[in-house]
């Protein structure tokens, strides 16, 4: 089950916390800005990871209809 | 150069510890018992105005939520305290939105490049040859002769100063780190460190080039530029920020690593482990155990009531051993499956260099290990231990090692 994932634009500050914990998920724009490049670039855990992380709470991430993050 | 300049060997990085009697050599267990007896604790505290009402938090779930939370909890007071050292604009003692708009712009500097070619054309040769000083030795003092100096270059090398600079920057930068235990060189050493910027940073505006400086001086967000002020913060904010948490944190790991025969073997068989023993190193002993946030308006935490004004001060040291969060978390364990820390805090401040420090941290323990066969612990080490209360590292690493034939 791939998991649905949110990057909230106007919280993120870029600080690359998420493309450290799950570098095949997530990655930086030009702006600086987090995107999700790959909805199953790592395991589901080191994703979770990431999200739990973010230290802006920018990420939101969804499994089926619950929201685990 | 100014003729103030003096070797380093001058300045003994360990004169702090002796700078204060009453320094404290293992706080954990003291931190274990307040996380489980009283979670926020009401203590002192010195804020611009002098004292205030103070919390100490232990607990990881308290700690994270409050530096999360940037519009209960201001930084502002950090910059008062800092502002003599580090000039008018210390990003970590700035609120929003004017922090966002500062970080925004350094930040851009900051990825201008990859760490990828940070580690292997500037971090790499800056330890390869601390390393050359002693390889052929057999035995090492690895916080005076590797760990407390490397950083300092690092950061010489990418704001792009010329060679013969480097031993005067690293006097500015070790008075500067001193600024608890010598106040007023800390802060003539800063306006002095300011006047050689000026300098440089006119050089880069004329003549931009491959480094930060110059990044900084193009650093642009939609016609938002930095003032020249904002840079000369900036940059002396590197040098505690990146220079001694980055020293401290490696000589952590190193004596996590040193102190436990197996998991360095572990190491050096496996260097892909090395990312995880950075997590692991800077959880168990962070650099900084301390930061330090003011309510702006009645808060709560955990059930205490925290008045407009009192200070608020994470123990990130306690919550990185929260034993609701971690198991054994007294234990160096770098097999312990991962979990965010806040050893680089969270929340909007969270550290801007995080990445450039993990690098250099795995950088300089794998060129240790390729360039020692068989690097350990000197047996005849005395009392070789992690020291303090607010900052904490090693006060020596005294290594053997095989030198090759």
């Amino acid at each position: 089950m791939v998991l649905r994932i949110e990057i909230d634009a106007t919280r993120c500050m870029g600080s690359g916390n998420c493309s450290f914990w799950a570098p095949g998920t997530f990655d930086l724009d030009d702006d600086g800005l987090a995107f999700v490049k790959d909805l199953a670039g790592d395991p589901e855990d080191k994703i979770i990871l990431s999200g739990q992380g973010c230290p802006t709470q920018a990420i939101a991430i969804w499994r089926d209809d619950e929201r685990i993050v | 150069m100014t003729s103030t300049s003096q070797p380093i060997a001058h300045w003994d990085p360990m004169e702090q510890f002796a700078a204060d009697p009453r320094s404290v050599r293992d706080p954990h267990p003291e931190l274990a018992r307040r996380r489980r007896e009283q979670p926020v604790a009401p203590r002192a505290a010195w804020g611009a105005a002098g004292e205030v009402q103070g919390y100490e938090l232990y607990r990881f779930e308290d700690c994270a939520a409050v530096l999360r939370d940037n519009e209960t909890f201001s930084s502002e007071s950090i910059r008062a305290g800092m502002s003599a050292v580090m000039g008018p604009y210390p990003l970590v003692g700035m609120d929003e939105p004017e922090h966002r708009r500062l970080r925004s712009l350094v930040a851009q500097a900051f990825r201008h490049k990859t760490l990828a070619h940070f580690e292997d054309d500037l971090v790499v040769p800056v330890v390869d040859e601390m390393v050359d000083e002693f390889a052929d030795r057999g035995n090492a003092e690895l916080v005076r002769e590797l760990t407390y100096r490397y950083p300092v270059q690092v950061i010489a090398v990418i704001l792009g100063l010329p060679r013969d600079d480097y031993e005067q920057f690293h006097h500015w930068a070790s008075a500067i780190i001193s600024v608890a235990a010598r106040p007023m060189e800390a802060i003539r050493s800063s306006s002095e460190l300011k006047q050689y910027l000026v300098g440089v940073l006119d050089d880069r505006r004329s003549h931009p080039r491959d480094d930060l400086v110059s990044d900084l001086v193009a650093a642009d967000l939609d016609g938002e530029r930095l003032g020249d002020e904002e840079i000369f913060s900036f940059l002396r904010l590197l040098l505690p920020a990146g220079a001694e948490t980055t020293y401290r944190a490696t000589g952590n790991l190193l004596f996590g690593l040193l102190n436990d025969p197996v998991q360095l073997d572990a190491v050096r068989t496996d260097r892909s482990l090395l990312t995880q023993a950075v997590e692991e190193a800077i959880r168990w002993e962070p650099p900084l155990l301390i930061t330090s946030r003011v309510a702006v308006h009645d808060a709560e935490i955990a059930g205490t009531e925290i008045p407009a004004g009192a200070q608020v001060i994470p123990n990130i040291g306690s919550a990185n051993r929260d034993e609701t969060r971690w198991d054994h978390a007294e234990e160096f364990d770098l097999q312990r499956e991962a979990k965010p820390v806040i050893s680089f805090g969270v929340g909007p401040h969270m550290c801007l260099g995080m990445h450039l420090a993990r690098m250099e941290m795995r950088a300089a323990v794998n060129r240790l290990v390729d360039r020692c066969p068989n690097l350990r612990l000197d047996p005849a080490a005395d009392d070789a231990h992690i020291h303090g209360e607010t900052f904490r590292s090693p006060t020596q690493l005294p290594v053997l090692f095989d030198v090759a034939a």
